[in-house]
């Protein structure tokens, strides 16, 4: 039998998982009622348009909001997190 | 809400939901998630040629936020990360010249369908053995490390594996290894993930555990950084093409986001063979998925 020498220290509580969920659930339902509003609503035409005129175009900038999108969220929530105390 | 690219009128919470629930699976297994995300998103009537551009927008947007977790967490091992992207790419590329040549020669959706089912069932009856094996020898205390494995690793039998140049990979514990079978593995899986048209996550996570040696946790986080990259050239492609209707995936990623931090940030609780355990589930599931696709 072989063993992997590198070991890892398994947290023993899943409190602060819980903890930090609950508190991303509290700041998501607002972001996301506003990423609906606002960025949905108002992109979408212009992006419709941008798909039938400008293919090449549309599909870099697709890569490019897809990217923005993850990179934004994840920087804000960490950010939040971190301020609070939550970070894990 | 209507999406006018697809020209599909769907919930946008329900695809916050969707996005949600693969997330986690991306987040936890470092899965792309495209067996389940691509289903339920033809189930909402997303038309079948945005199902897989759309889907791999998704799921790059998902990986970055699952992929800076575990960079946080000390998960990636980005020389095995690197390497890997140069195999996979021309893998994509040879996988979908395959199945291109095979559409000629007739009923080509079954074949890939059947050829599906083999391997996830066998991947699926492997991990959930081995891991079993494993979790009984840590109880035993007959191993000690929390990333046990249950079965002696490849790389440290075979000369093949040996064959220079060699690199040192410190992030995941290894000392030698053979650059080609790191670049290898990412040309096999990515033949695999172009053939299949799936991310190919569920096949490169056991190879990287059981063949490079690689621990879990950083197999996980390694393969969500490989899926960034192979996803994102994915994205472009599909984009180019016309079958990416990327409101449909920033809307799934407001959900997908949240899911893959949550998953991320869960592995910190379960142990190697513990993840590997459930793992195996997921490849069974996707094959249960692909025979019901079949059978009607």
């Amino acid at each position: 039998m072989s063993q992997n020498t590198n070991e890892r220290q398994v947290d023993p509580s899943i409190r602060p998982l819980l903890r930090s969920l609950l508190i991303e659930i509290v700041i998501y339902i607002p972001l996301v009622g506003v990423f609906f509003v606002l960025v949905l609503r108002y992109a979408s035409p212009h992006l419709t348009r941008l798909y039938h005129d400008n293919l090449t175009a549309y599909a870099v900038l697709a890569l490019v909001l897809i990217i923005a999108q993850g990179s934004v969220l994840e920087l804000f929530t960490s950010w939040l997190l971190r301020k609070i105390g939550l970070r894990h | 809400m209507i999406f006018p690219i697809a020209g599909v009128v769907i919930s946008p919470i329900l695809l916050a939901v969707i996005g949600f629930s693969v997330g986690v699976l991306g987040g936890f297994f470092g899965v792309g998630g495209g067996f389940l995300a691509g289903p339920l998103m033809f189930w909402t009537g997303v038309p079948m040629n945005f199902v897989i551009g759309t889907d791999l927008a998704h799921m790059t947007g998902k990986s970055i936020v699952a992929a800076r977790r575990h960079r946080a967490l000390g998960n990636i091992d980005f020389r095995v990360g690197t390497l890997m992207i140069i195999g996979t790419i021309p893998g994509i590329e040879i996988g979908a010249q395959i199945i291109e040549r095979l559409e000629f020669m007739g009923n080509i959706e079954q074949v890939v369908g059947i050829a599906y089912v083999i391997i996830l069932t066998s991947i699926a009856l492997f991990t959930g053995w081995e891991s079993l094996r494993a979790l009984r020898l840590t109880r035993t205390d007959q191993i000690e490390a929390s990333d046990a494995l249950g079965v002696r690793r490849i790389s440290h039998q075979s000369p093949l594996f040996q064959i220079p140049p060699m690199i040192r990979l410190p992030v995941s514990g290894i000392e030698r290894i053979s650059v080609w079978v790191i670049i290898l593995i990412g040309f096999v899986t990515g033949i695999l993930a172009g053939f299949l048209g799936v991310g190919g996550g569920f096949v490169r996570l056991p190879l990287m555990v059981y063949l490079i040696g690689l621990p879990t946790h950083v197999a996980v986080g390694t393969d969500l950084f490989e899926i960034i990259i192979s996803a994102g050239y994915g994205t472009l492609s599909h984009g180019l093409k016309g079958n990416v209707d990327i409101m449909i995936a920033l809307t799934m990623l407001t959900g997908a986001a949240m899911g893959a931090q949550i998953g991320a940030r869960a592995t910190r609780y379960f142990t190697g063979p513990a993840i590997r355990f459930l793992f195996s589930f997921l490849p069974l599931l996707a094959a249960v998925l692909v025979l019901i696709q079949i059978i009607n």
